[in-house]
């Protein structure tokens, strides 16, 4: 295996619940190559959401270290981390989580905006006609359905060319012909860009797309499916 | 179905009052300012009413003008009263040699007899009786207030003279009881004994002094009764009839107007808040949108719905209500001391029914106005809205709510009329808030247009500070209007009232220097006027002198019939006026209509009369008018129309007549001198050396005199006006803290595609800048356009921007919005983003 894109040793992230700390994560360590399709499943509630928060950098971990293109992601501050998903890093979520007072074409030239790319809008628009959007550039998030939102999530996240892309259950707020469009859609800019993929995921139609198929149970990784993926 | 929505709202209460602080504190203080201003009003009215013989030092009193009561008047008056006491009140110079050097001082002097004051008593430092201060006839004494004292270098023991005329400084004035029921003074009190200025030669016949007769009534005298009876018996004699009904009539009617004009300024208060009581009900339908939906969905009916929000809002409005009124009665009981301690007047504190009525009156019918819409946008909610997420719509509500807006708006302004009975004044302002709310609406929305343009424009891409900034001002969120709205009105009352006070002020002192003299010189006899000419013609540094002869009269008759029937209550007939005669025309009057007397003329009196004032009392060339002159009826004809100029103050008469038919009443003169002010100070001594009688008014001290009470009143109304701008404040807290989710959630997104903090909080403070200037900006043009009008129409005055003001509420416009804003970024921009965003999943 070449050098890891991802790698996480022993990670761990507590929590304070009602009742007093609660171990969400723990002994976490798995590494995740270049060009890699991975998909994260387990029950709700086993922490694959919060594993994709961590090594996207929205959280931080309580224990162990993650590194992210060679670099550790502890040290760094909240604007470091920014500025790391800035250049390599895309997010999709489970419920869009579009800005609300933007376009689509707005939403998704913030991203390249923010890493100073002269013609992001230009850009932006391209995007947006690869996912199929071009007619809905000047719509506000509010006035498309849940399918057109996640494909403007998708644009925004894959529209700088990111190294790692990470998906948090694109398809569970989709209907079935949505999320098969959706799961094209992201294996296709996957595919074209080249991009690592992680997504977490309730689908199993969805996580047999993947090269390999990491489970947790409990906050941990539940080794005899890793290894029988392996 | 009333008693079904009673149950659901009361169930949805049952989450208690949080998320309504601004709701409450918009209504409460805009409440509590108008009941304050409501209290303080019957506060002061109730000790005006209860000391009003001690203010007025009698049961009544009977004031004539330059000169003294008649054996007739006297004896009515004794006939009637158990003891009248006489006063004579008059301006002179008085002066003293203090190290060698004399000193002057303008004051207010007040000449008494052994019974006064009749009520109350006079306190002097060191404490001794008045009689006493008063010395012996062979060596009088006098007290003044210290602050002329201090101003000449006296000290008690010292001697000052008046006239010709000198005295023993033997006390200082503390306080005397009566001093309110005066006019306006433009110098400080000096009290000593009418028998004593026998030889000053201040109270020659035709100097110009007031004196007035306090009464005290046997028990149970009907006041009302014994007024008609004085006011029949001396119809024409000019004499003016005042009570203990209402023993300061100047001070009662000032407070009247200032506390109508006070509770104007906190409706706009009110109006403000409503903007924050609107918005605050809008946040909470919104965040009920999918209970409507359900409900709806469950087979509730759009009344229902109505009523059952109603209900919830109208429980809340009473808890507002209930607190303003609270906060309105105990806020001045609380600063009782303080506020009497700086009142000239009187103030029996206490709960006051009446201002709380209104107050409560205003604040109901207010929140009502700015409910009722976002109410009947509850019902619109469809049950769709369960399974989109919807934002909530725009539009107009249906026409009934319309309507029921408009009667409501109306039923205010005629509550605020009846209530301040000031129709003009409250339509006025009225208009003004309905006009400045209309002009901010507009505003918002051109701002949120422009700014949704403006992120589509080249120039701002790039910037993502800016465009994020356009772009929440500009998306389809409200916040933008409410900020403005509320924002824009508090501003523009500050800015209305910096422009008038600014260009009130600029009219008094700007100009002045260029055209006004600088001292009047009063009382000066006909014989000392060749002396007087004399010493002013050899000096080069006096411009101009215009001098004219001085009388008093009232004009009691027009053809024939009482002049109050022929021309109402014109201020021209409301007591004495100058009256003037002269061969020629003077220079600077233009005659209008009609003719001058001819230089020889002998015939009998003429008049010529102001053209402006002729019009407004409906007079015609050849009208009669008999005017009643120290006692005396003369009756002229009006022979012509002039043009008067009461602005630049210089001498400007309402009435003047052939020199034939006054020239043999004793009389004194006036006049007028322009000079440098480097010579002002050798003029008056060299004058006031010479004659002392003569009384010189320097023109500076007595604007500087009328700048102090404008800036009294400039205080009150920006005070008013800071209420306004406070509950703005409040609008605008509550604006940032209901959007904080909004921007939290923003943050989060932002940061998770690559957005540093510095970043986010820089489209923070660009956007919350941007709505200030907005606001700002149009509080300005608001601001301007109300002081244009109020300059332009009410003050008659010219009016000009005044930049300074201008540019401070456009600063303080985005400083209040950056303060607002920035208060609440610290929690979206220190949240980490996967809590933010999996609590939104």
């Amino acid at each position: 295996m070449s050098e890891p894109v991802l790698s996480l040793k022993d990670v761990g992230l507590r929590l304070k619940g009602n009742a007093g700390m609660v171990d969400i994560l723990s002994g976490i360590t798995l590494d995740v190559a270049a060009g890699e399709t991975v998909g994260l499943i387990g029950p709700s509630g086993s922490g694959k959401s919060s594993l994709l928060m961590l090594m996207g950098g929205l959280d931080r971990a309580s224990a162990g270290t993650i590194t992210a293109l060679g670099q550790d992601l502890g040290p760094m501050d909240e604007d470091a981390l920014a500025r790391f998903r800035r250049a390599h890093m895309g997010v999709v979520f489970q419920s869009f989580h579009l800005i609300p007072t933007m376009t689509a074409l707005e939403n998704v030239a913030v991203p390249l905006e923010l890493a100073g790319i002269g013609d992001a809008f230009d850009r932006a628009e391209a995007e947006l006609k690869t996912v199929g959007l071009d007619h809905r550039i000047d719509h506000y998030p509010a006035q498309m359905s849940g399918g057109e939102q996640q494909r403007v999530a998708l644009a925004r996240a894959s529209a700088p060319r990111p190294e790692i892309l990470l998906a948090d259950e694109p398809t569970g707020n989709l209907d079935g012909v949505n999320g098969a469009a959706i799961t094209d859609l992201l294996f296709g800019l996957q595919e074209r860009y080249g991009s690592t993929l992680i997504l977490v995921t309730h689908s199993r139609e969805l996580a047999s797309r993947c090269s390999r198929v990491i489970r947790l149970r409990d906050g941990s990784l539940d080794t005899a499916l890793q290894e029988a993926a392996e | 179905m009333i008693a079904l929505a009673w149950r659901l709202a009361r169930r949805e209460l049952r989450g208690g009052l949080r998320g309504f602080g601004i709701f409450l504190a918009c209504l409460a203080l805009g409440v509590a300012a108008i009941a304050a201003v409501g209290t303080v009003r019957a506060s002061i009215e109730g000790g005006l009413a209860r000391e009003g013989a001690a203010l007025l030092g009698g049961d009544a009193q009977i004031e004539l003008t330059y000169r003294f009561a008649s054996e007739e008047e006297a004896a009515w008056m004794n006939d009637q009263a158990v003891a009248v006491s006489e006063v004579v009140d008059f301006r002179s110079l008085a002066t003293a040699e203090v190290d060698g050097v004399t000193e002057r001082g303008l004051t207010q002097v007040k000449s008494v007899d052994g019974l006064y004051p009749l009520i109350g008593s006079v306190r002097l430092e060191p404490e001794i009786p008045l009689a006493e201060a008063f010395g012996t006839a062979d060596r009088p004494g006098g007290v003044m207030e210290r602050v002329l004292a201090d101003r000449m270098g006296l000290t008690v023991g010292d001697t000052f003279r008046l006239g010709t005329q000198d005295f023993t400084l033997s006390a200082i004035l503390v306080t005397e009881p009566d001093s309110s029921a005066g006019g306006f003074g433009l110098g400080p009190r000096t009290i000593v004994r009418t028998a004593d200025l026998a030889n000053s030669s201040l109270l020659e016949p035709g100097t110009l002094f007031s004196t007035q007769y306090r009464l005290l009534l046997p028990e149970g005298s009907d006041l009302a009764r014994l007024k008609a009876e004085a006011e029949a018996q001396f119809a024409n004699a000019g004499l003016r009839w005042t009570d203990a009904r209402n023993g300061a009539p100047g001070i009662a009617e000032f407070v009247d107007r200032l506390g109508a004009f006070l509770i104007l300024v906190g409706l706009s208060g009110l109006a403000v808040g409503g903007v924050g009581v609107s918005a605050a009900v809008r946040a909470y339908l919104a965040t009920k949108t999918s209970v409507i939906a359900t409900l709806k969905t469950l087979g509730a009916s759009r009344t229902t719905i109505f009523l059952t929000y109603a209900f919830q809002i109208g429980v809340l409005t009473l808890v507002g209500l209930t607190l303003g009124l609270v906060l309105g009665a105990a806020l001045p009981l609380l600063f009782a001391p303080i506020i009497e301690a700086r009142l000239p007047v009187p103030a029996a504190f206490g709960i006051y029914l009446g201002p709380l009525a209104e107050a409560a009156i205003y604040g109901l019918l207010a929140a009502a106005i700015f409910t009722l819409w976002p109410l009947a946008r509850a019902e619109d909610i469809r049950p769709a809205a369960l399974f989109r997420d919807a934002l909530a719509g725009g539009g107009l509500p249906a026409p009934r709510y319309l309507l029921a807006t408009a009667a409501l708006a109306a039923a205010l302004i005629a509550a605020a009329a009846l209530f301040s009975e000031t129709w003009m004044l409250t339509l006025w302002t009225a208009g003004g808030i309905i006009g400045a709310l209309i002009v901010l609406t507009l505003a918002a929305l051109l701002a949120r247009f422009l700014a949704a343009r403006a992120t589509r424009l080249k120039a701002t891409r790039g910037r993502t500070s800016l465009r994020l900034a356009l772009g929440s001002i500009g998306g389809p969120r409200e916040e933008a209007t409410s900020v403005v709205l509320s924002l824009g009105l508090g501003l523009s009352v500050l800015a209305a009232v910096g422009q008038i006070d600014g260009n009130l002020r600029n009219a008094i002192t700007g100009d002045l220097p260029e055209v006004a003299p600088s001292y009047f010189f009063v009382d000066i006899q006909s014989d000392q006027l060749p002396g007087f000419n004399d010493r002013l013609a050899n000096d080069p540094a006096v411009s101009r002198v215009d001098s004219a002869p001085m009388l008093r009269g009232i004009i009691t008759q027009i053809n024939g019939r009482p002049a109050a029937e022929v021309a109402g209550n014109h201020w021209v007939l409301e007591g004495d006026r100058g009256v003037t005669y002269s061969q020629e025309v003077p220079d600077n009057t233009r005659v209008t209509e009609g003719d001058w007397w001819p230089q020889d003329y002998a015939g009998p009196p003429l008049i010529s009369f102001a053209a402006e004032e002729a019009a407004e009392m409906g007079l015609k060339l050849g009208d009669e008018m008999t005017v009643n002159i120290l006692g005396r009826d003369i009756t002229g004809t009006i022979a012509s129309f002039r043009e008067v100029s009461f602005e630049n103050a210089g001498i400007g008469f309402i009435l003047s007549m052939n020199p034939g038919a006054l020239a043999g009443a004793p009389h004194t003169h006036i006049a007028t001198v322009y000079a440098e002010e480097e010579a002002e100070a050798a003029i008056l001594r060299d004058i006031a050396g010479q004659f002392p009688n003569i009384t010189a008014v320097r023109v500076r001290d007595a604007i500087d005199r009328v700048s102090e009470l404008l800036g009294g009143l400039a205080a009150a109304t920006s005070y008013g006006a800071s209420a306004t701008l406070l509950t703005g404040f409040l609008v605008l807290i509550g604006a940032a803290a209901a959007g904080q989710r909004a921007r939290t959630y923003e943050a989060a997104i932002l940061k998770t595609v690559g957005a540093a903090r510095a970043t986010i909080l820089g489209s923070f403070a660009l956007r919350s800048g941007l709505l200030g200037f907005a606001a700002g900006a149009v509080a300005l043009l608001a601001g301007c356009l109300g002081g244009w009008a109020v300059s332009r129409f009410i003050l008659d005055t010219e009016f000009s921007i005044i930049w300074s003001n201008a540019l401070a509420v456009i600063a303080a416009g985005i400083l209040t919005t950056l303060l607002a804003g920035l208060a609440f970024a610290w929690g979206p921009l220190s949240a980490r983003p996967a809590h933010v965003l999996r609590n939104r999943e």
